[in-house]
């Protein structure tokens, strides 16, 4: 009798999986009509391509897309590197120009043929070769909650990186790692511009990093422990996880609108934007060197570019879209609040896949 | 008669050792050889021995203190689970209560909760929508702790209680009349210290084992603090690459190795200490009537209220959305349900990623509880020959017990990368560190219970000239079919809450399960206010699942128990 008891109750929960268990990887794709035509995408979690849009690709083009998701942008790298020899992905988005070029180096791509003539320069100006093409971009610098100024107890706005080595910001800057997180890494490539510029000769970048070490600089695994945990101007304090031990954290410039937008115009942050201390990302579409489905791939691009997708990529991406003459939409004050880099730091890709093993190693040695 | 007595007693003895080395050689297939291959590719690739990385792991911002943390807080958390645990386990073993099969059930039900649906449950209660003290900093170790004992105290219900509960009150009378029991401090000291050790001593080897490599808990709620085991899952994506990024191999090595000796010196621990605890339980072996206590809701009654909390907490929050502005509040509403149904946050929905965590659940069913019974049967065999391969053996069974979710996942993802890629294709592989996880529970559950088994019934069997299928199929298995059926639930439970090893695992979006959905969605930046809510909607789908599942395997689970699980 219990035994029966327990099939009928077991039997309800298990039928459903009809799923993993008799398909092939080709089922798995998103898109049932075709049956040879499989596009197979890596990428991190780009909010954009929801299944809704995927499917409108596959209605257009008869190609269904099966997605292999990982963490963010160097984890699709890792995953490029680790399975060089056999590709398992004809598609990769994410990679951004932090990245890109080791990809590049390391020939873990090739050439598209994509026709993507309406991109703005901007978008370019990283990269302009064939090897990958930009789908959004966003500028990463410190945003600050407003709330936290108070000139009376010494914390006016910072007019310069060291500002924030001072007591009145002790504990209260929260930074990605650059070791684990792209916007980390994009920030801390900022920081080596911003100081080979500065007036100050007898210090570096790394000094800086040391500085903020010894200020309790809050340094986290990734950006959205940065900002929802700690930072105290987002809309993490809403969040169970909360902390908000942090006024500064860093972001992206148009962090503030994004807020806005999502919180009926309201927002207490805003951008810090000093010139050379924000980082220009531009985040890529690549073609998987040896893939047999380019086609496939360059009609995706094709379609991720287009004005239906990639105006979208402000909404449902939080990203600058890459398209000529394409805003950020006015609605909730989403333009109005989200700022414009002063002046980003001027490096190029080749010289971040030069010198990223030296600066990582070089941070590391600043804060142990 | 074809052969002499001793030639066939040789063939059976043959026979019987293919019988048992056939399991262990699939389960050693599954769970040492992709650890090996894995040492194998971080040694090649970081160009240095385990012995030689250690230091790396102080030279490391990202690992720096982790070894002191991760010993400190499973210390803190094994002395803390002791000191909640103990009384609760007392109540329930020596006083006799209404309903206490589902008392025991809820109390026991956080073990087989999904650590990230507890992380989450836990984070709902002391966030801004509960007790409002994340802000505090010195309260995130003990948060931890508390979640930690919170998750490990069914470990010392199901050691300490069926020790208490089947000792016949007479023998402590009858120690009150002798001189060296007329005190508490004497019956404690010759009466029930030498009884209890041993099992809490097990209860906490176990404890500190799932604080050492806890994961989801540690992510989630210390924000600050470095583990071995998040090192390993920080850095492990880059390790195994020729030429890139080598300290990432360095630090797994290092994490790895580290993890792996004290685990090792725990299950053998453990396994010691097993024999002990059998022993007394041998002692005890019967169930006796017991009083009513009326103190004693005094203690279950928090207990139950501290661990059914975090599970309410997270459907409460499922229900709660942020109204963001000047003023915040809450509000309750069912959009979070309707977007985690509808797959608006995530590439497939809840509903789609439950259905894939019940297929992989079923496949984990299907292999790990004939592997397990088949493992059972052989340390079984052993221990009643005396073989001294019975307790090493016995020890391997347990060992993807203690091998944590992210070193399990990393073992095979680098291990894939040694073989073939072609594997990251094939379906079935996120079902593979279910089938490793599983098979240990299944193990613990029927191994006590094969032992309990009167031996003379498979004699007799065999004189009626019953051959072994027949025995088997008519006495065996009928005979456990209680264990069995929990086996099998809790097989399915543990895959279905499976979630370091699938977070390194999984790479393709349709083959997604429920806690790595809840995982994906909480990590989503949340500028949405609708993300987690929807993210706890799929928790407690989640977490809803898990414990029908337990509720009904309690049904079933024998009187007096002496099992782990």
């Amino acid at each position: 009798m219990r035994l029966g008891v327990l099939l009928v109750t077991c039997i309800p929960l298990l039928t459903p999986m009809s799923g993993c268990l008799t398909e092939t990887i080709d089922d798995n794709a998103i898109g049932v009509e075709s049956d040879d035509k499989v596009l197979t995408i890596v990428t991190y979690d780009i909010y954009g391509l929801t299944s809704e849009r995927i499917s409108e690709f596959t209605n257009q083009t008869g190609i269904a897309v099966e997605m292999i998701k990982l963490g963010d942008a160097g984890a699709v790298l890792n995953h490029l590197l680790q399975t060089k020899d056999a590709p398992q992905a004809d598609l990769a988005l994410g990679l951004d120009n932090t990245y890109l070029q080791q990809a590049i180096d390391r020939m873990v791509l090739q050439e598209h043929g994509a026709n993507v003539s309406n991109i703005m320069d901007s978008a370019w100006a990283p990269y302009n070769g064939s090897m990958a093409v930009p789908f959004d971009q966003g500028s990463i610098c410190l945003n600050y909650d407003e709330t936290s100024i108070n000139a009376s107890q010494g914390r006016d706005v910072p007019t310069s990186l060291w500002d924030l080595t001072s007591d009145a910001w002790k504990g209260k800057v929260a930074i990605p790692s650059p070791v684990t997180s792209s916007p980390g890494r994009a920030f801390m490539i900022a920081t080596t511009d911003y100081f080979a510029n500065d007036d100050d000769q007898n210090t570096d970048w790394s000094d800086w990093w040391s500085a903020m070490q010894d200020n309790d600089v809050i340094i986290t695994s990734g950006w959205t422990e940065a900002y929802e945990t700690h930072y105290t101007g987002g809309y993490g304090v809403w969040n169970d996880d909360h902390v908000g031990d942090a006024n500064f954290v860093v972001s992206y410039c148009h962090s503030p609108g994004v807020e806005a937008y999502w919180g009926d115009n309201y927002t207490i942050s805003t951008s810090l934007t000093l010139d050379r201390a924000s980082f220009h990302q531009v985040e890529y579409a690549t073609i998987v060197n040896g893939t047999k489905n380019a086609e496939y791939a360059n009609l995706f691009i094709e379609y991720l570019l287009s004005e239906e997708v990639n105006l979208d990529m402000p909404i449902e991406n939080s990203m600058y879209s890459v398209l000529r003459d394409s805003e950020l939409p006015e609605d909730n004050g989403y333009r109005y609040h989200s700022d414009l880099a002063s002046l980003n730091a001027q490096v190029t890709p080749k010289q971040i896949a030069d010198n990223m093993d030296s600066w990582l190693a070089a941070w590391e040695a600043a804060l142990a | 008669m074809a052969c002499s007595l001793g030639g066939c007693t040789g063939l059976k003895r043959r026979s019987e050792n293919i019988e048992v080395a056939i399991p262990f050689l699939i389960f050693s297939a599954l769970v040492i050889i992709p650890l090996l291959l894995a040492l194998d590719r971080l040694i090649y690739v970081s160009g240095k021995m385990p012995w030689q990385v250690f230091s790396s792991l102080d030279e490391h911002y990202l690992s720096q203190g982790a070894i002191g943390f991760t010993f400190t807080q499973a210390l803190l958390s094994t002395v803390l689970t002791l000191i909640i645990g103990i009384p609760i386990a007392w109540q329930l073993g020596r006083y006799n209560w209404p309903k206490i099969r589902l008392i025991r059930a809820l109390l026991t039900l956080p073990f087989v909760t999904p650590a990230i649906v507890a992380a989450m449950g836990f984070m709902a209660i002391l966030g801004s929508d509960g007790l409002d003290i994340r802000g505090d900093k010195s309260t995130y170790l003990v948060s931890l702790l508390f979640a930690h004992a919170w998750f490990n105290i069914a470990l010392v219900i199901r050691f300490v209680d069926p020790v208490i509960s089947n000792i016949d009150p007479s023998m402590e009378e009858q120690l009150r009349l002798l001189p060296a029991g007329n005190s508490l401090q004497g019956r404690i000291r010759w009466f029930w210290f030498p009884l209890m050790y041993p099992s809490v001593l097990c209860a906490a080897v176990l404890t500190f084992v799932f604080s050492f490599t806890s994961f989801a808990m540690v992510r989630w709620m210390i924000p600050r603090n470095a583990t071995l085991e998040t090192v390993m899952a920080d850095v492990g994506g880059a390790a195994g690459i020729v030429d890139y990024q080598i300290f990432s191999n360095e630090l797994v090595l290092a994490s790895s190795t580290i993890q792996f000796i004290v685990l090792i010196v725990a299950l053998w621990l453990l396994s010691v200490l097993q024999a002990k605890r059998n022993q007394t339980i041998a002692e005890v072996s019967e169930s006796y009537s017991r009083k009513r206590s009326r103190i004693g809701w005094m203690i279950l009654t928090p207990a139950l209220v501290f661990c059914l909390s975090p599970l309410l907490a997270v459907v409460r929050a499922s229900l709660r959305i942020a109204e963001r502005g000047p003023v915040s509040s809450h509000r309750w509403t069912l959009d979070g349900w309707k977007s985690a149904i509808g797959g608006d946050y995530a590439y497939i929905s809840i509903l789609d990623a439950l259905q894939n965590s019940l297929g992989y659940a079923l496949l984990t069913l299907v292999i790990a509880l004939p592997l397990g019974w088949s493992l059972s049967s052989g340390i079984h065999m052993l221990e009643k020959r005396n073989s001294y391969w019975a307790k090493p053996l016995d020890v391997l069974t347990m060992l993807p017990l203690a091998i944590s979710g992210i070193m399990l996942g990393l073992g095979i993802l680098l291990g894939i990368i040694r073989i073939s890629t072609v594997f990251f294709t094939f379906w079935w592989m996120p079902a593979v560190p279910h089938i490793m996880i599983a098979t240990p529970f299944v193990v613990r559950l029927l191994l006590p219970a094969m032992r309990r088994q009167d031996p003379l019934l498979i004699e007799n069997a065999q004189m009626l000239a019953m051959n072994r299928w027949q025995i088997l199929t008519q006495i065996r298995i009928p005979l456990l079919r209680g264990p069995l059926i929990v086996a099998g639930i809790i097989a399915i439970a543990m895959s279905m809450g499976e979630f370091g090893a699938s977070w390194i695992l999984v790479r393709t979006g349709a083959w997604d399960t429920l806690p790595v959905l809840v995982d994906q969605m909480m990590s989503r930046p949340g500028f949405d206010p609708l993300v987690k809510p929807a993210a706890m909607a799929a928790a407690s789908l989640l977490m809803i699942t898990t414990l029908i599942l337990f509720l009904l395997a309690e049904r079933f689970r024998p009187d007096g128990d002496g099992g782990m699980f």
